[in-house]
């Protein structure tokens, strides 16, 4: 190998770094002037911050008010997750390349889902808070729009990535669509659907903690009344609640997933 | 027009004991969890019909007249608040990731001489993941005051939690043979570092690094909901006076932001790894 | 009138290549055919054609009277819940159990809420048992598919394929990737079922002994044309060198 053949392709290497991390210096410079961090206020923040974790030692007496809201967070997000499930997966099925009926009805179920998952969670719940009022349903309902993006979209990409020889196979038999699908797609992907629908749990426990704090229920509206009133000591015994009830279902998605692998 | 069969039903030899257990745990799990279901919903304080259908009498109409024709004047705000936000996110995951960086060295197994080692450092990790996102905003505007530095600190503190923990196990899923080879002809441990750890993590921490950006660009839009700017600010404050039609306007914007970012973003990570 | 006629097949891909140059045909109820010729020939495109797997862009293939290629939706599905086919990777589901893939072969014949809830009568149940016994491993029925061997995942195609109770069945390339006596075996249950069931097979081989072996009637094919249709016996090796168009080696026999 002459010293020439290798010098063009190394050559185009350091070109194509160099030139990448121009571009990054660049946004992050635009980056500064746009946003107007403010470096500085970054030091003392954090010396303001630290003082408010002082601040925050929990006081447990506040306990019994959190069960009743904690509860409705992990209702929240398992009705999300169940129902999110069941409706992303026809959804899922019509958007695959290799399991859709028409050109135009995949077109129309991956535009749907792109704009589900594109649209954050809290957004979802916002929205449905001044549609539909206070409380647990708003949450539910965009919960489980924001769960049918996030599941549709992996779904699909696992779908499409199966073994097509059972498909054709099926095809050869005279099977038609669905029970093709029952029996060549659904054994193929079943596992790997079960894990992620774990995983949109995870996320929409995650999520239904937060969705309180714009009036979708559950135990963001305790976070967000102990902020106001600057009950800081309620507040870090409500961050530890939190702390360990995420563990908790963290822990349970991650056994269970790696049950089924 | 369906074939049946007609031939004399021969002896169908009775499932093995493994296969009839799992059908039956499978049935047994599926009544759980519908029992759940139906549980959660009972229990869960919904409003009734009547309160549902007049509270969507009274907002759906405006809405969804309000999405076919979004408020055109507001384009530049909305456009404008978005680009913030996006910036907003790029210095959050920037920050999250230099700070994650040395975090992930403290979390990795196999770089400290063992799982237990790292214990400690995979804790503070998953606490640092634990903490609602939006907690730490308020946080931060309290201490830095509103605007986009509250929010860029709070995603960048989440955002080690993450990262950290995603970077941890790509150390601990390294080859070990070429951290060997380099020991083996002498190098010391920042040797072992630069030419055998490094080479194999960058890209995806690399690609680890763009997801986590496409996650904060969605949460950085959110944030400014408490006032940690970006463009969340400005659409709750619509959101709450029910002006629709701008409304509209934000979400589209937000919307076709996401995806155009995402889908820039997916293909150089499909690139990279 | 022949229990299946290609009248004048043309198979162009979108590509541009003619797989096919016009093929005319027919193959009496019953017959054993085995198709030979080189990779690109034109074999699997030729046995595609008729379940419409392929679809001829000129010409039709008929099978037991119907016009498969210009058939659609319910009745294609009717049309290839009659034709059996196997396939050289096996295309066997691999997670689900050997039981449930010979099952799979039902999904034509019932309908479709059957198959989409699982709900088989009893009578297609015990026949699915009953195609595993006739291919020799009923002791397999409830092991994974994935946990046989190739030739035994092979059986499990051609009991799924007779679970449809075929009239033709169609084999591309089945014993390619199993070794010479499991394909000597897979061939001769194959060759000993098509005759006690009467079922018309067209085999792609790739094997000279093989196809002199179990063919009653064995075509040659090259360059998308028919070059060659007789008996075993007129299969001379100068024949095969016509067909192949170069000289016969080592790799074009399966040996023992």
């Amino acid at each position: 190998m002459s010293s020439q053949d290798s010098a063009r392709p190394q050559a185009a290497r350091r070109l194509k770094s160099w030139g990448t991390l121009a571009v990054f210096a660049v946004l992050i410079l635009f980056a500064f002037r746009a946003t107007k961090f403010n470096l500085p206020a970054l030091f003392t923040g954090a010396a303001d911050f630290f003082r408010f974790f002082g601040r925050m030692a929990p006081d447990f007496t506040a306990l019994p008010q959190i069960w009743s809201p904690l509860l409705q967070t992990i209702q929240i997000a398992y009705v999300a997750t169940v129902v999110g499930s069941l409706i992303a997966i026809p959804l899922i099925f019509l958007a695959s390349a290799n399991t859709a009926i028409d050109p135009i009805s995949m077109w129309v179920a991956r535009t749907l889902l792109t704009v589900l998952r594109s649209i954050p969670d809290l957004l979802w719940a916002a929205l449905f808070v001044a549609v539909l009022g206070l409380g647990a349903l708003p949450g539910v309902v965009a919960l489980t729009l924001f769960s049918i993006g996030v599941l549709a979209k992996l779904g699909s990409e696992t779908v499409e990535s199966i073994d097509p020889g059972p498909l054709e196979a099926l095809r050869a038999v005279g099977a038609g669509r669905n029970r093709t699908i029952v029996f060549a797609v659904v054994p193929q992907v079943a596992a790997t659907m079960v894990s992620f629908i774990l995983y949109v749990f995870e996320i929409n426990v995650r999520a239904s903690v937060v969705i309180g704090f714009v009036g979708a229920g559950g135990i963001g509206v305790l976070l967000q009344r102990y902020l106001n009133f600057f009950d800081y000591t309620g507040l870090g015994a409500l961050i530890v609640v939190i702390f360990l009830v995420v563990l908790l279902i963290d822990g349970f998605s991650v056994w269970a997933r790696s049950r089924l692998i | 027009m369906v074939k049946t069969l007609q031939t004399p039903p021969t002896d169908i030899p009775r499932a093995p004991a493994s296969v009839r257990r799992n059908r039956s745990l499978l049935i047994i799990g599926a009544a759980l969890l519908v029992a759940l279901f139906v549980l959660a919903l009972v229990t869960m304080n919904l409003p009734t019909w009547s309160r549902v259908l007049s509270g969507l009498q009274r907002n759906a109409m405006p809405l969804l007249r309000g999405l076919v024709r979004p408020e055109t004047s507001v384009f530049e705000l909305a456009w404008n608040s978005m680009v913030t936000t996006f910036f907003m996110a790029i210095l959050g995951t920037i920050l999250g990731a230099v700070l994650a960086f040395p975090m992930s060295f403290l979390a990795a197994g196999n770089l400290l001489g063992g799982t237990r080692w790292a214990l400690p450092g995979k804790a503070v990790l998953v606490a640092v993941r634990t903490f609602p996102e939006i907690v730490l905003a308020v946080i931060f505007v309290a201490a830095a005051g509103p605007g986009p530095t509250a929010g860029i600190m709070a995603m960048g503190i989440h955002s080690i939690g993450y990262l950290g923990k995603v970077f941890s196990d790509v150390i601990e899923g390294i080859d070990q043979g070429p951290m060997e080879a380099i020991r083996a002809a002498g190098g010391n441990q920042l040797h072992t570092f630069l030419f055998a750890v490094v080479p194999q993590v960058l890209p995806e921490f690399a690609s680890n690094v763009l997801y986590r950006f496409e996650i904060n660009l969605r949460s950085a839009a959110v944030l400014g909901m408490v006032g940690a700017g970006g463009i969340g600010l400005p659409l709750i404050q619509r959101l709450q006076f029910r002006r629709w039609a701008e409304v509209s306007m934000f979400i589209i914007v937000i919307v076709v932001f996401i995806i155009v970012v995402d889908a820039i973003s997916s293909n150089i990570r499909r690139r990279l790894v | 009138m022949a229990h299946i006629e290609f009248e004048n097949v043309e198979v162009i891909y979108k590509t541009g290549l003619k797989a096919l140059k016009g093929v005319s045909l027919q193959v009496p109820q019953g017959q054993f055919v085995v198709v030979v010729g080189l990779s690109g020939a034109g074999k699997s495109t030729l046995i595609r054609t008729v379940n419409n797997l392929v679809a001829p862009s000129t010409g039709h293939v008929t099978v037991a009277g119907t016009n498969v290629t210009a058939a659609r939706g319910q009745a294609l599905r009717r049309a290839r819940s009659d034709i059996g086919m196997i396939f050289q990777t096996f295309n066997l589901v691999k997670r689900s159990s050997v039981i449930r893939n010979v099952l799979a072969g039902r999904l034509g014949d019932l309908p479709a809420w059957r198959g989409v809830l699982g709900a088989f009568p009893r009578e297609d149940l015990a026949y699915a048992h009953d195609c595993l016994r006739r291919v020799g491993i009923p002791e397999k029925a409830y092991v994974r598919a994935d946990a046989l061997s190739g030739g035994q995942q092979q059986r499990v195609g051609i009991a799924r394929a007779l679970a449809q109770r075929p009239t033709v069945m169609l084999a591309d390339e089945p014993v390619a990737s199993l070794d010479p006596p499991t394909s000597h075996a897979v061939m001769s249950d194959l060759k000993r079922i098509a005759r006690e069931d009467g079922i018309t097979t067209l085999v792609n081989l790739h094997f000279i002994d093989m196809a002199r072996d179990y063919a009653d009637r064995i075509i040659g094919m090259r360059d998308g044309l028919v070059v060659f249709d007789g008996t075993p016996d007129e299969a001379t090796d100068a024949a095969f060198e016509d067909i192949y168009g170069r000289p016969i080696d080592d790799k074009d026999l399966r040996g023992v």
